[in-house]
């Protein structure tokens, strides 16, 4: 059978690239105009160590530890035959231990990739719906998502420390070249915000595209759904850990962060229930 | 990494065309030869069976497709004494079991299986052919990726350990005869749900 190719997720997918290499290209030659060039290189060597050690920050952030066939005998098991199917080494796996159902996936390239997941996760799922998951994480890998992203997040994030420098050594600025450090301080805002959802808007489609992989690596569309509801529902009823972290910052917004357009333009995943949506236009497809 | 793989990578589309692959079975037929030098060479034997090994989609279109295998398989059965069954592991992988003394009849058997499932559109669905040997106690398998299109030998030891001894000799010495994977990172184990068991069974 043949799977119809998603163009419309592609054609958003290039638009949002597209745009955020446009505004960069304005970003750098604002930079080069006001003679703040001097920063590119050295955020490039900041954002290549960020590529070299994310993995280990990462798994470290969340008290995750690899482990062994011994230990985890039925995830070894699940990961080799996906990665079989998806034509992928077989990764490293790592367990956190923590309540909450979650499972992340890291690495700059295939040959690097660690997959991990909560203890709370490999408790609530049944085999099928995490076969679903490690699945999507699979395709997150064979997609180099954490490349991508950080390529198109390099620029951002030089903004970002510009805007901040700004703010540290603003007003002494007295020189003749203060208005130029201005300008490259003010484009660095414009930049960092524009930019800011247009990365989160890429991080949602890919999101897709790696849920369109789970379902195609394991021929199943609705187990990786059955998992997705799962999660959702739990996740609600399960103590946040960062919960107070959260109000603090809901505080900032006029409306709540959560169902609504604000909300949606600042998150990295898109809903669940989208994600099912599309999730069962494949199960669809399957039948026809 | 090719340019059309990170040109993928770019789409995102790279996990979603890796797991549609069509599958590769051209390297196939190397084991028919294979089967005379492990026993000549390296006096490993046939056990007298072999295995093919794919993962189902969840579709009447798929079921449809491993009827029609088994019906060719009753049929074929007739004709070559090879005696199949099909079974789903534990971890939801399903597989044709074949067993005839006759590893020719092995080899035709699991490449007509495979071929059934590629003319039905799902070659991308077929993960491997196992092809078991075993000499006193060792035990070794020469598994056939239909993704990579390559040979590579499984050599397990008991407490779920590879004989990576083994493996290094038969790749040494079945190299050039078969197809054999070059990157070890694709030399997947498949291990079985029993200690001492076939991984089909």
């Amino acid at each position: 059978m043949e799977w119809n190719t998603d163009w419309g997720l592609r054609g958003r997918m290039v638009l949002t690239m597209f745009l955020l290499f446009a505004l960069y290209l304005v970003f750098v030659a604002v930079l080069v105009q006001t003679n703040s060039a001097v920063f590119l290189p050295l955020m490039g060597v900041f954002v290549l160590a960020q590529l070299f050690f994310s993995d280990k920050l990462a798994l470290y952030s969340m008290g995750a530890s690899t482990v062994t066939e011994q230990e985890y005998p039925e995830v070894h098991r699940m990961v080799e035959r996906l990665s079989q199917q998806a034509d992928l080494p077989k990764p490293e796996i790592a367990v956190a231990d923590s309540r909450v159902p979650n499972a992340f996936a890291t690495g700059r390239s295939q040959d690097s990739a660690t997959v991990c997941v909560t203890t709370g996760l490999l408790r609530t799922l049944d085999s099928d719906e995490l076969s679903g998951v490690l699945a999507h994480e699979l395709a997150h890998v064979k997609n180099r998502d954490v490349m991508v992203m950080t390529i198109a997040s390099f620029l951002s994030t030089v903004a970002f420390m510009i805007v901040r420098m700004g703010f540290w050594f603003g007003g002494g600025g007295q020189d003749r070249q203060g208005g130029s450090v201005l300008v490259a301080i003010l484009a660095s805002l414009v930049v960092w915000v524009i930019s800011f959802f247009l990365i989160r808007a890429l991080s949602r489609y890919r999101e897709y595209a790696a849920d369109r992989g789970a379902a195609l690596i394991t021929g199943q569309p609705s187990s990786l759904a059955s998992a997705l509801m799962k999660i959702d529902g739990r996740m609600d009823n399960v103590p946040r850990e960062d919960l107070r972290e959260q109000s603090e910052m809901n505080a900032f917004f006029i409306v709540p962060l959560k169902s609504d357009l604000i909300g949606k333009l600042f998150s990295t995943h898109p809903s669940t229930d989208n994600r099912i949506d599309r999730l069962r236009d494949l199960e669809r497809e399957l039948e026809r | 990494m090719g340019l059309f793989d990170s040109i993928r990578a770019v789409f995102g589309s790279n996990a979603a065309t890796e797991a549609t692959k069509e599958a590769d079975a051209d390297d196939l037929f190397g084991m028919s030869t294979a089967y005379v030098t492990m026993e000549a060479d390296l006096g490993f034997q046939s056990v007298d069976q072999a295995a093919l090994c794919f993962s189902g989609v969840d579709s009447t279109d798929f079921a449809d497709t491993v009827d029609e295998v088994q019906a060719i398989l009753r049929a074929g059965e007739e004709e070559t004494g090879t005696i199949f069954d099909v079974h789903e592991d534990s971890h939801g992988w399903e597989w044709v079991i074949l067993q005839d003394t006759d590893p020719e009849d092995l080899v035709t058997t699991i490449h007509f299986a495979a071929d059934q499932f590629i003319q039905r559109g799902y070659g991308s669905r077929l993960l491997s052919a196992v092809f078991g040997f075993s000499r006193d106690s060792d035990r070794a398998y020469w598994i056939y990726s239909f993704k990579r299109g390559a040979y590579y030998p499984f050599a397990p030891s008991t407490n779920n350990e590879r004989n990576q001894q083994l493996e290094f000799k038969l790749e040494s010495v079945l190299n050039g005869e078969l197809a054999v994977e070059e990157d070890e990172s694709y030399w997947y184990p498949m291990w079985p749900d029993t200690p001492r068991g076939h991984p089909w069974e």
